[in-house]
């Protein structure tokens, strides 16, 4: 099966909106750390494939708020599970929302420099080589 | 549509703010640990931050897009406990038993709190250079 470079590149771009979406969730998680009350939230990929690959096959308003024909974003928020609450009932830890951040700061890299490579070849093969 | 990164951004951002709140908070109540006297009347009453999430991007929000939630001083409310009553016949503030009303404030209390908004604080800037960091290598995807 020959797989083309606007499928690769797609990838890759979702691949970094999905890095993105971890920062900017692990981000907020971190901005409420003393935030009485507020619960840890996490991007959950399982989830996001599931909506990718439903979304893929048929596009559902699910949302009223959803704007019809709307790619869905890779990006599936919701509350973290398993962690431990603080007395006040919030839930963020710092080292966990830490090591969040760097992990996907790092995926973010992979596929920026994965992408970087991909757009050379293009650009090379615009310039006839040269 | 904003960038979501400029939402977490936005995010850190007012945390530095709320993080700062209280620790200039935390500052005044151990600055007037000895103030018998307020412009309410009577000695000095610590004060307190009150912090709530407060989505940065609404519209992204209301999409149930992948938004930063960020946060925002509430309120600054002040600790109804009791104050300190300390024995001193010869202060001018002291009562008619000899007592003096001193400010509702624990250093160790205050010295915790100020400890925590640091750290945070701290965590905070780490996030927002991550951030960079992350806008920095994307805008390296259009340099030749």
């Amino acid at each position: 099966m020959a797989i083309d470079d606007a499928t690769i590149i797609d990838a890759l771009r979702r691949h970094l909106s999905l890095a993105a979406a971890k920062q900017v969730v692990a981000a907020g998680n971190l901005a409420n750390l003393n935030t009485p009350g507020y619960r840890a939230r996490e991007v959950s990929f399982a989830d996001a494939l599931d909506d990718r690959l439903a979304s893929a096959a048929t596009m559902r308003a699910t949302h009223p708020a959803h704007l019809a024909g709307a790619p869905a974003e890779p990006a599936n928020v919701r509350e973290a599970r398993g962690l431990p609450s603080r007395r006040d009932g919030n839930n963020v830890q710092l080292d966990r929302e830490l090591l969040a951040m760097t992990r996907a700061s790092g995926e973010f890299a992979a596929a920026q420099t994965a992408l970087a490579a991909k757009f050379r070849l293009v650009r090379y093969a615009l310039n006839e080589g040269r | 549509m904003a960038s979501p990164l400029r939402s977490a951004v936005d995010a850190a951002a007012s945390a530095l703010a709320a993080e700062r709140a209280r620790i200039e908070v935390a500052v005044s109540n151990l600055a007037n640990i000895e103030s018998t006297r307020s412009a309410e009347g009577g000695p000095y009453r610590r004060r307190d931050v009150v912090l709530q999430t407060a989505p940065v991007d609404s519209f992204d929000h209301a999409l149930g897009r992948a938004s930063a939630i960020g946060v925002r001083v509430a309120a600054i409310v002040e600790d109804t406990t009791a104050p300190r009553r300390r024995y001193e016949p010869s202060h001018p503030d002291a009562d008619a038993d000899g007592y003096v009303a001193l400010p509702n404030v624990d250093p160790a209390e205050e010295m915790v709190d100020m400890l925590s908004a640091a750290r945070a604080y701290q965590a905070n800037l780490t996030a927002i250079n991550l951030i960079r960091d992350m806008v920095q290598r994307a805008l390296d995807l259009g340099r030749a």
